[in-house]
């Protein structure tokens, strides 16, 4: 695994440089159902394509940021900061 | 320059390798072979066959032929007892008939055979052994360019000025000490457009450096030897926008009875010793060849001195013959006298790092290879790796017990077609079966020949027959080079030298370097802090400034407890929990302002800790900065009935518990210096914790010392602290909880608030209260003597019940206390467990309260 992220602030860098924060998702609401809940801490797509992910430029500027990744390929599409929008 | 070789001084010229310098003095057997100890002499030296695998200045398997003399190196044989020239395991290549094809697999069934037999094996077979040498240094090193272009012959001499031309930077990496690729023993050195290479800024040339890799995001991993003269090897990680191949092709040999003679060598070997070393490969040789390279490669020896027997076919059924070197070729109507063999074998182009990008391999009639075609953008082939210039060969298969296919393990073109005939007909269980095309030359020698052999026992094509999968490193590369150096970062709290003075016995914490304990005993430590006073090194604690209208919001929502209620000036302890309810970290937050907090971490979870946060920021809008200021503070722990006396000394904050009470923070001067106190107490003692800015962390950290001196102070280290927080049941996130620990069922269901209206964990917890654990972190005392290790059994009613997270011998209780996780029946009060004291099972009872002032009024003094 030798790729790179394109962060937003400090430009292509080597994927060694981020730690991987997982997929994207939403929060369920507090009164959503148990099984919903679970499936919130415990279950993943495991997407075999593309993706939408978060990734934490540890070695750079220690920013959160998401990217969508083709998780066969490594390609790595788009990335941006989130805003208001977390999923 | 002169080196060493099994004792013997080897002479050398300029520009000389180990092997060539060697050959020159009349070394012919470089190496025995993997198996069979079979001689073997200089083949390819090009780097790219076994056979001059041998130990220089204590590093095994250099390739001598393409390694630069050192002055005074010191080189050995491999694999041979007592000597190159007379192996006592040679004997074993008569008994092949016992080691077929697939031997391992047919033999080896029974663990207790291979048991019996594999010291043995490991001990006769195999490649060169580490011994202790001198230390040597690796180096990494990281190099951006436009372009890479692989090979410094003509093609990518060509391809490098190309893409200088175009204003792009070009590195340019050959594995050679100089540049020119195979006309360097052609008579044809394009000296113009080496100067012109030369002589542009935007081309880096890296000679000597081998490329080893192309990975993911066109990352080249490249091998360079002595970069410096404190340096073997340094590894350069080469990110590149557009690789250009251009490594050439390489010459593999023909296939024949007792074609690992040494004495039988590679038409461009021989051209590189003559051309490039001014070696004359032999006196009386015979050309095994056809067309222009058998002649070119006849004219170059008749022309330096070498008698030129004959020059025959390939197809002529021609058998090697001599013992331990080369002393004649029999053709089907002659037998020849000669001392040495020229093969021109089958060009076979370097395109391997293409393969590695992507590209497939597609068979070529034309030019009797394969050649590399679907390549990814940003990746070209030129030159001879593209196979341009190449014409096929005539091969055999020459199906013989002594003609060898794969020269690293040994493997014949008899076995290849017992292995065929066993049912691996196809190429990449051929190779498993039989490992041809898996030694240290990575299947360079062998390949063609295999898949050769393969198709025609198979009745296939070349081209439907295929290639096994090419993957890096290829060439090899050290462990050494891949570890790179063997620097370690070391981080030191700002009393770092006073404690060494003070005679710290250090522990690492992460890359922090603590004082375990100093000169005195722990329990003279503990004694301090119980009955006078104490000052312990708490720098390493994660630290976090927050800052903002909405900062209490933040850790209302990501920690257990209420934050955003607490008042300035007070300080409450932190849990953090995930959303499945698991404690992650826990500390205190302290409440400075109405807008500003600060938090304290364990020493591990900073990083994790401040990116957790910072996430749960994002889209919420809130006004909140989070700055990480754990290097910017110096901090220390005083604590023990007389800390306020000492204390009081250095400051004009007034101490007195009516105004500074337990669980109250101020910002006041100590010893001048701007600091934080908290008024908490892991130790359980009246304490206070200073965070004093770096640069003065020192300065105060002694002027707490003198200030102490009367009153007996010490310095007292994690070990005191251990014991001493132990006493009062305070737990350490990750030594006493885990990935499963939760707060409720590790006495500190106080600490979640679940009537908030949101929280990090909330759901989980919620339902965690409803049902009861079925475990519980509770205290026990040994009632017998002994202290059990961290992490032994809990044993109830006969049953392994749970185990122990901490333990120490405690002054206060005058026996073993400790912490443990046991079946939520047994966490009573006065409940009877067991614990296994080395070995062997002590009585124990549950406690419900902390072992030292359950009350806390020593906390509240």
């Amino acid at each position: 695994m030798s790729f790179l992220v394109r962060c937003p602030n400090c430009g292509d860098r080597s994927v060694y440089e981020f730690r991987f924060g997982g997929e994207v998702k939403q929060r369920p609401p507090l009164d959503a159902p148990g099984e919903e809940w679970l499936s919130y801490r415990y279950d993943r797509v495991n997407a075999a394509g593309v993706q939408k992910e978060w990734w934490f430029h540890r070695s750079g500027c220690r920013q959160w940021l998401q990217a969508s990744r083709n998780t066969v390929t490594n390609e790595v599409f788009e990335t941006w900061l989130p805003g208001k929008e977390r999923a | 320059m002169k080196f060493r070789f099994e004792g013997r001084e080897i002479q050398t010229n300029a520009g000389d390798t180990y092997a060539s310098a060697l050959y020159r003095a009349g070394q012919r057997i470089f190496s025995r072979s993997f198996k069979y100890h079979r001689p073997r002499g200089l083949l390819c030296v090009a780097g790219k066959c076994p056979n001059c695998l041998m130990n220089v200045d204590a590093v095994p398997n250099i390739r001598t032929c393409i390694t630069p003399v050192r002055d005074g190196a010191e080189v050995r044989a491999q694999n041979a007892k007592p000597s190159l020239e007379r192996d006592w395991l040679s004997i074993s290549q008569h008994f092949d008939w016992l080691m077929p094809v697939g031997w391992y697999y047919k033999t080896f069934k029974s663990p207790v055979v291979w048991h019996a037999v594999e010291p043995f094996i490991r001990r006769v077979a195999g490649l060169g052994e580490l011994r202790p040498g001198p230390k040597r240094e690796y180096e990494h090193s990281w190099m951006h360019t436009h372009t890479a272009v692989i090979g410094g012959g003509y093609a990518g001499l060509e391809a490098a000025l190309k893409a200088s031309e175009r204003g792009e930077r070009v590195v340019l990496i050959d594995d050679q000490p100089e540049l020119g690729g195979q006309a360097r023993y052609h008579r044809s050195l394009p000296t113009e457009l080496i100067a012109r290479v030369r002589s542009q800024s935007s081309i880096q040339v890296l000679l000597g450096s081998t490329c080893f890799g192309l990975y993911e995001g066109n990352l080249l991993g490249i091998v360079q030897f002595n970069p410096h003269p404190n340096a073997r090897e340094r590894l350069i990680h080469l990110r590149a926008h557009h690789v250009v191949v251009a490594a050439g092709a390489y010459e593999t040999p023909l296939l024949f009875p007792n074609n690992d003679l040494p004495g039988a060598m590679l038409s461009t070997a021989v051209l590189r010793l003559l051309h490039v070393h001014g070696v004359v490969a032999g006196k009386r040789t015979v050309i095994v060849g056809t067309g222009k390279r058998a002649e070119e490669v006849a004219d170059e020896l008749r022309s330096n001195g070498a008698e030129v027997v004959s020059v025959v076919s390939p197809a002529d059924g021609i058998t090697a013959t001599g013992s331990g070197k080369v002393s004649g070729l029999r053709t089907l109507e002659n037998s020849l006298a000669c001392d040495l063999i020229v093969m021109c074998g089958p060009l076979v182009p370097d395109s391997g790092l293409a393969v590695q990008a992507g590209a497939r391999l597609i068979w070529s009639e034309v030019h009797g290879v394969f050649l590399p075609s679907d390549l990814p953008p940003q990746i070209s082939v030129v030159g001879d790796a593209a196979g341009d210039t190449l014409a096929p060969v005539t091969r055999s298969v020459a199906e013989h017990k002594r003609s060898f296919v794969c020269l690293c393990s040994d493997v014949t073109s008899k076995d290849v077609c017992a292995g065929i005939a066993e049912g691996f007909d196809h190429i990449e269980t051929l190779k498993r079966y039989t490992t041809a095309t898996m030694g240290p030359c990575q299947g360079s020698m062998c390949q063609l020949s295999t898949i050769g052999i393969c198709a025609h026992q198979a009745q296939r094509s070349m081209g439907e027959t295929g290639v096994t999968t090419s993957r890096p490193p290829n060439p090899s590369v050290t462990i050494g080079a891949l570890a790179g150096s063997r620097h370690h970062p070391i981080r030191h709290t700002p009393m770092h030298y006073a404690h060494e003075a003070l005679g710290a016995v250090w522990m690492d914490m992460g890359d922090w370097k603590r004082p375990r304990q100093y000169r005195l005993s722990i329990e003279d430590e503990y004694r301090a802090v119980r009955e006078g006073v104490g000052i312990i090194d708490v720098s390493t604690l994660g630290k976090l400034d927050l800052r903002g209208r909405d900062a209490g919001k933040l850790l209302d929502m990501v920690y257990t407890h209420r934050f955003s209620d607490l008042r300035p000036g007070r300080v409450r302890y932190a849990l953090m929990c995930d959303e499945g309810g698991t404690i992650l970290d826990d500390g205190t937050i302290s409440r400075l302002a109405g807008d500003r907090y600060f938090i304290t971490t364990t020493t591990g979870n900073l990083d994790f800790v401040h990116q957790w946060l910072e996430w749960y920021l994002i889209g919420t809008g809130w006004d909140v900065t989070i700055t990480n200021v754990t290097a910017g503070y110096g901090s220390i722990n005083v604590a023990g009935p007389k800390a306020r006396e000492v204390l009081q000394k250095l400051t004009d904050c007034d101490l007195a518990t009516s105004a500074f009470p337990y669980m109250a923070c101020r910002e006041a001067d100590v010893c001048g210096v701007a600091a934080i106190m908290l008024r908490i107490g892991f130790v359980g003692e009246t304490g206070w914790e200073l965070h004093l800015p770096a640069e003065s962390a020192e300065a105060v950290w002694n002027n707490l010392l003198d200030a102490g001196k009367e009153l007996g102070i010490q310095a007292f280290g994690v070990e005191a602290q251990r014991l001493l927080r132990l006493e009062k049941r305070h737990v350490i996130v990750g030594v006493d909880t885990d990935a499963l620990s939760g707060p409720f069922e590790s006495g500190m269901a106080w600490a979640a608030k679940l009537e908030k209206d949101d929280f990090v964990g909330k759901v989980a917890l919620t339902e965690a209260s409803a049902s009861p654990a079925r475990e519980s972190l509770v205290g026990f005392m040994v009632t017998g003597v002994g202290v059990p290790e961290d992490g032994s059994a809990v044993v109830v009613d006969g049953k392994l019940a749970g185990r122990v997270t901490s333990c120490r011998y405690s002054p206060a209780k005058k026996t073993a206390i400790g912490l443990a996780w046991v079946p939520v029946d047994s966490a009573e009060e006065g409940a009877r467990i067991q614990v296994r004291i080395h070995g062997k099972l002590a009585d124990a009872k549950v406690t419900m309260e902390a072992f030292y002032d359950p009350e806390g009024a020593r906390l509240r003094q």
